[in-house]
């Protein structure tokens, strides 16, 4: 198994953000209109112009690189920390029900918005009420004496995810053709038009979940011998669960009401990062922080240009673009490690 | 001195012209329907966007810059255009378009086109903004000219028990409250499906066969399937009778010519179309 040292690590966290800032630069550069690259970089430097190429790169394109860049980062410390909590290489941010609980809120709201004159408005926090409700119910549901373990909880997020999926089924069952349509569209993720204050939202819980996060990371190391041996060693299983069960839940909550259900970047990132950094958490988070901001970057980057004006979803350019090159690298290791 | 008299007044007309034009509001329509009816306004120099559909359907905006599809329009694409006015149907599917072009300073207009008059309210409203309104009015009441006469007509005669099919797999038809029901009604058609509160929704297949309407008025694509489609349930009055009416989808249309649409559907529901 990789180990790092301080050194490396630090070399490994510089090159990551160091993509992070050429992603950045890049998701900036470009977009379907006929802005030179260079035009739209120069608009950073030169704020106060007024005119169409400052709206496109300052007011359009900036929020929604940093708000790219902050769900990016949420959805893959999310699933590293999950991974770890859970004890499962298949656990992803979604795996808990959170996002299915976010994602009944918000399309209650939006089947209910017509008629009782909500707007748009309403689906986002509905469906961070929704991911809030549905990790209390987990907890209260699978915590004994404060305690739980990781296959409870699993097994328990396994069931609200399903009874989540039927309640959208229901929901959009009973909906209209325009608004079925709409129901579907929402569930797809997707970063365009998104209010331009939700860059700092989602930033201001990815901060709140990694300042609950980062004090934690070698408790979570030894967490991965299991809890009775971590206990053994003198790791405070509950507090490190609740804590950080809560503020994961949190960054996910506030990434999927904003952006909806955006896959593959909680589940790849982190295993392609324990794959290259190996397993350590004080490494691995910060890690999957910056290369999964750096990800979703690229991938929205890839879906508001291929096609022109014409969007694709996020979504889609994450599994398209991850799935492969996750393939390829958990291949690449079985034939180095030799494993079957 | 008379040719000179000419080339100052053709400079003027060439003048005038140009600010006319600079003068005419920046558009970008996001929906066909309201697309149509800048078109019917006579608005299409106002045009300077429009979404995908309305590229594909409408042959005289097919060279306008496109600014995505219904469901996902491009906000770069549209700020890129520099529009004064941005025309959509308001959905939640945008999430927060609205509130981002508002924020840039781009004036949004967000016409609902559920019912009757909300599509009448789009025609007027449009033409306002446009500097078309003589011309929405005018259009509005050959509509409404339209309406009054085919329930005019209708009047005294037995009620067609119809469903207005949208989509086959799965079912969906017209319900109370939308133009189209109005067009049912005023086409002197009973519009089955009224005891469904929403507009468009998803009945049963066991529902329909249980209405048993005289006529089903099938708009679902593709048109020619509609017979085979439905001949499966010889059970059904429509098609015992061989009335299953396969229509032109441009009917569904919240558009601008609403009086024609009706015309077809009353002829459709009387029995006088082509049947198919």
């Amino acid at each position: 198994m990789k180990v790092l040292t301080a050194r490396a690590a630090a070399l490994r966290l510089a090159l990551l953000g160091a993509l992070l800032l050429a992603s950045l630069a890049l998701g900036l550069a470009a977009g379907p209109s006929a802005l030179a690259p260079g035009n739209a970089l120069r608009e950073l430097f030169t704020r106060g112009d007024s005119g169409v190429a400052a709206d496109i790169a300052l007011r359009v394109r900036l929020p929604r690189v940093v708000l790219a860049a902050a769900v990016g980062a949420a959805l893959a410390v999310a699933g590293a920390l999950f991974q770890a909590l859970l004890r499962n290489p298949l656990a992803d941010p979604y795996v808990l029900g959170v996002s299915g609980g976010a994602a009944v809120g918000g399309i209650v709201a939006l089947s209910l918005g017509s008629a009782l004159g909500w707007g748009a408005a309403a689906v986002t926090p509905a469906a961070f009420a929704g991911a809030l409700a549905t990790t209390a119910a987990l907890y209260a549901v699978a915590a004994v004496r404060g305690r739980v373990s990781a296959t409870h909880l699993l097994l328990t997020g396994v069931v609200f995810n399903a009874f989540a999926s039927a309640g959208i089924v229901f929901v959009a069952s009973l909906a209209g053709l325009t608004e079925g349509t709409s129901l579907f569209l929402w569930l797809i993720g997707s970063l365009s038009a998104v209010r331009a204050d939700a860059a700092p939202i989602v930033g201001a819980f990815l901060a709140l979940g990694l300042g609950c996060a980062l004090p934690l990371l070698r408790d979570l190391d030894l967490l991965s011998l299991g809890e009775e041996s971590a206990a053994q060693l003198g790791v405070d299983v509950a507090r490190v669960q609740r804590v950080l069960l809560l503020s994961t839940s949190l960054m996910v909550g506030a990434a999927v009401s904003v952006a909806g259900l955006i896959g593959f970047v909680g589940l790849i990132v982190p295993h392609l990062l324990r794959l290259r950094l190996g397993p350590d958490h004080r490494l691995l988070v910060p890690a999957s922080a910056l290369a999964g901001a750096a990800f979703l970057v690229l991938c929205d980057t890839a879906a508001r240009t291929v096609l022109g004006g014409r969007e694709l979803p996020v979504g889609a350019i994450t599994a398209l673009a991850g799935g492969p090159l996750f393939l390829y690298l958990l291949r690449r290791q079985q034939l180095h490690s030799g494993a079957p | 001195m008379p040719a000179r008299r000419s080339a100052v007044c053709l400079l003027l007309a060439l003048a005038l012209a140009a600010r006319a034009a600079a003068d005419l509001p920046r558009v970008v329509a996001l929906s066909p329907s309201i697309t149509a009816i800048l078109l019917a306004l006579d608005a299409q120099a106002s045009l300077v966007g429009v979404d995908e559909v309305s590229a594909r359907v409408e042959p005289r905006v097919r060279a306008l810059p496109r600014v995505g599809g219904l469901f996902n329009p491009s906000l770069e694409a549209i700020v890129a255009l520099q529009p004064s006015l941005v025309a959509l149907v308001p959905s939640a599917q945008q999430r927060d378009l609205r509130e981002r072009l508002e924020s840039l300073g781009i004036g949004v207009l967000a016409l609902p086109n559920i019912s009757y008059e909300d599509v009448l309210n789009s025609i007027a409203m449009l033409g306002e903004r446009v500097g078309r309104s003589a011309a929405a009015r005018a259009r509005v009441s050959a509509i409404r000219a339209a309406f009054r006469e085919a329930s005019a007509q209708a009047q005294g005669r037995a009620r067609v028990r119809a469903v207005l099919v949208l989509q086959r797999e799965p079912l969906y038809v017209v319900g109370r409250g939308s133009f189209l029901d109005a067009m049912l009604d005023a086409a002197g058609a009973e519009n089955l499906a009224r005891g469904f509160a929403d507009p468009y929704p998803r009945a049963s297949l066991e529902w329909l066969i249980a209405a048993a309407p005289d006529v089903i008025l099938d708009a679902a694509d593709p048109a020619a399937g509609a017979s085979a489609h439905w001949g499966h349930w010889p059970s059904l009055p429509a098609v015992a009778a061989g009335r299953v009416e396969a229509l032109d989808r441009a009917i569904t249309i919240p558009g601008p010519y609403l009086d024609r649409s009706l015309a077809e559907l009353a002829r459709r529901v009387r029995g006088s179309g082509s049947p198919q």
